[in-house]
């Protein structure tokens, strides 16, 4: 299990100088082994300076961070995969020899490395590209060699900061597929994003931070369950005045009616009303949209 | 370990690769090829044509070995005048008593005419003159100008391969910080791996280029003839300056680097590089000064202080004859402060190296934590 606990980190200012930009606030969090986890906030929130303190290319002023029971150290961070926020690449270097020598640094051998190379060019549709200097290479493809980069080493966690920026959907398919392979063969993934709708596809379990803390963490589920309080009732061709006396607005169209109730309310009467008013479409407390609850959280 | 050999070997590979590399190498081995034939073209032994009408040739040969000398017997005046205005021969002896020349005649010529006909009548009289001998009392002076000859491309070779290598190591720094491939880099790399990986792999390919100068050059001497004015321990020299631009460059890479990782940005490198620069530029004078005056106070004095004796001392055991002593102090300064920069340079390398933005300041990276 990955573990960060209680990061602060400030930007700016001498060690303990008050001024200075507070860029986490004591983030706390946990991934465990085949869990993809997606970590979510909005610009300038604190996640890329976490993930960079988790991969030890910035230190944190306090905090800490555990892999399987005990401190992170540099032997265990050279079995990770990161993709870092800004891109990095040898551009006249070219693509194949680029992610074999990335194989080697991490510790793979010289054929080890070369066959972990064909099978992820191949993986990502980059095969007759192996020969060109990665310069040539449209933004999106450089983007995939980058996360060739970050998997040729078959790691044992992922750190992938904004992965899927700049990919057609196509490739999202294909990085969603290769992700859900290593997680399903026990990696812990965290990864950055904006696309919402992606995390919430693909995440088991999700973090929002904002201005450098950890406002709410949980599988998908939970914290749409947690945020969820409005019920919706749907009646077709109700008797007029139905609803009267109910709590909530009642909206019409086409003789189909819409209750929404917030707050207290007897969830068994307002069934029993809308059974006995008219044929009952959808009777369910409302789940918001993983945007939604953002939304409502970092504001 | 074999994070640095894995490390130098790309620098290596994809560097020699490149088409800058394969020309440079092929130019400069040109231009040394040039330089050692050039002497000997230019040099080339004075040759004349002389014409007799009605006389005996003069024993010039004699008298003026290095000099070539091509007789042609004329019937009469007239006929070796014509072939003196046609620029056919450079000077005709008539009834051994007169010299027609086309202008004046060359003064070396004119004087050796004089004395071997001077010193043929003198014979014939039954007068011999013993000649003079030469002693000289001064320091062994034939290698002279073969030494200075030397010790000047030395200096712009290492000069150039010095001040090349550097500039390449600190550009690869900041390559690697401004695309932020440094991060991925030092999540699996100890900082000192990539930066001394970095300077071998670099200094191996200054080693290629100039290995490959001296064995140019040497080979080119030994085909012109060159190499018949060369000085002894010659061998010995080669080592010598091999050993000594490991040192230079050793010194003037990591604190290259040092100073590159202030900057995340190609065109901040220039002048963030500058104090170098200035200093590389400031032992290339005095090197070069030493060439003339090798035995002067300046290059003996600047000889022992190291980063400039990397340059200076191995001119100076080009340019003279150096006790092995003295190189051996130096030397041993030299690898002193190799070692004490080795330190300094990673230490700021290593700070500064991740923190991208603005130029960072020398000061706050040595005070910071
Ligand atoms: N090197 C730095 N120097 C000063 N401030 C920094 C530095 N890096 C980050 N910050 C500040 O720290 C805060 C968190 O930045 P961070 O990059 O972690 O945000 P983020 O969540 O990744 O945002 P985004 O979604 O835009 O990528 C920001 O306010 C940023 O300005
Ligand atoms: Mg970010």
């Amino acid at each position: 299990m990955l573990e960060i606990s209680e990061l602060r980190k400030r930007f700016g200012g001498g060690p303990g100088a008050s001024e200075g930009k507070v860029a986490l606030d004591g983030i706390s969090f946990a991934v465990r082994p085949g869990e993809m986890f997606g970590f979510v906030g909005a610009n300038g929130a604190g996640k890329t300076t976490t993930m960079r303190i988790v991969m030890g290319v910035l230190q944190a002023d306090s905090g800490s961070v555990s892999w399987e029971d005990r401190p992170l150290a540099y032997d265990d961070r050279r079995r990770f995969g990161y993709m870092p926020e800004e891109r990095g690449l040898y551009q006249k270097m070219r693509v194949g020899e680029q992610i074999e020598y990335f194989g080697r640094l991490h510790g793979l051998g010289q054929q080890a490395a070369k066959k972990a190379t064909d099978d992820l060019l191949e993986r990502l549709g980059l095969t007759e590209r192996r020969g060109d200097a990665v310069q040539t290479l449209s933004l999106g493809n450089q983007q995939r060699v980058q996360l060739a980069v970050a998997l040729v080493h078959d790691p044992e966690v992922l750190v992938l900061d904004e992965p899927f920026s700049g990919l057609d959907p196509i490739a999202v398919d294909a990085l969603a597929t290769a992700l859900q392979e290593r997680c399903r063969s026990g990696v812990p993934v965290i990864f950055s994003s904006h696309q919402l709708e992606l995390v919430e596809r693909l995440c088991d379990s999700v973090g929002i931070v904002a201005a450098g803390r950890m406002v709410a963490t949980g599988t998908v589920a939970d914290l749409r369950a947690a945020e969820s309080n409005t019920l919706r009732v749907v009646v077709r061709d109700p008797a007029p005045g139905w609803a009267d006396g109910l709590p909530g607005a009642v909206t019409a169209t086409d003789g189909k009616h819409v209750l929404l109730a917030d707050g207290e309310r007897d969830d068994q009467e307002i069934l029993r009303r809308a059974m006995k008013a008219g044929h009952v479409e959808h009777f369910g407390v409302e789940r918001p949209t993983l945007t939604e609850i953002f939304k409502e959280a970092v504001t | 370990m074999n994070g640095v050999m894995l490390v130098a070997r790309r620098e290596i590979t994809t560097q020699i690769r490149t088409k800058a590399f394969v020309i440079g190498l092929l130019v400069t081995a040109v231009l040394v090829a040039a330089v050692s034939f050039a002497p000997t073209i230019m040099d080339r032994p004075d040759s004349y044509t002389l014409g007799t009408v009605n006389s005996q040739q003069l024993p010039l040969k004699a008298a003026a070995p290095d000099a070539e000398f091509t007789w042609r017997g004329f019937p009469d005046e007239a006929a070796a005048k014509q072939a003196l205005l046609d620029g056919d021969v450079d000077a005709v002896l008539v009834d051994g008593t007169k010299v027609l020349t086309d202008g004046e005649l060359g003064s070396e010529l004119s004087v050796l005419l004089q004395s071997v006909n001077r010193e043929v009548r003198l014979g014939a009289a039954g007068v011999s003159i013993p000649p003079l001998q030469m002693v000289s009392v001064g320091a062994d002076t034939r290698y002279e100008a073969a030494r200075t000859g030397i010790a000047v491309v030395l200096v712009l070779v290492l000069f150039m391969l010095l001040m090349g290598q550097v500039m390449m190591v600190a550009m690869g720094v900041v390559e690697e910080k401004s695309s932020r491939i440094v991060e991925i880099l030092l999540s699996t790399l100890r900082p000192w791996q990539l930066l001394g990986g970095k300077i071998i792999g670099l200094g191996v390919l200054g080693l290629i280029n100039l290995v490959t100068i001296l064995a140019v050059g040497l080979v080119a001497a030994a085909a012109s003839g060159l190499a018949a004015d060369f000085p002894p321990g010659i061998p010995g020299l080669v080592a010598g300056v091999l050993l000594w631009f490991l040192l230079g460059y050793a010194f003037f890479a990591t604190l290259g680097a040092a100073l590159a990782s202030l900057v995340s940005r190609q065109e901040e490198v220039g002048s963030v590089m500058t104090p170098l620069t200035m200093v590389i530029m400031l032992t290339y004078f005095v090197a070069f000064y030493a060439t003339n005056d090798p035995t002067g106070t300046l290059a003996t004095v600047v000889s022992y202080i190291p980063p400039f004796s990397s340059m200076v001392m191995p001119v100076r055991m080009a340019a003279t004859e150096v006790p092995l002593w003295q190189a051996g102090v130096s030397m041993a300064g030299m690898v002193l402060a190799v070692l004490a920069v080795l330190g300094f340079g990673a230490k700021i390398y290593e700070r500064a190296v991740l923190r991208t933005g603005a130029r960072l300041k020398l000061g706050d990276v040595l005070r910071a934590r």
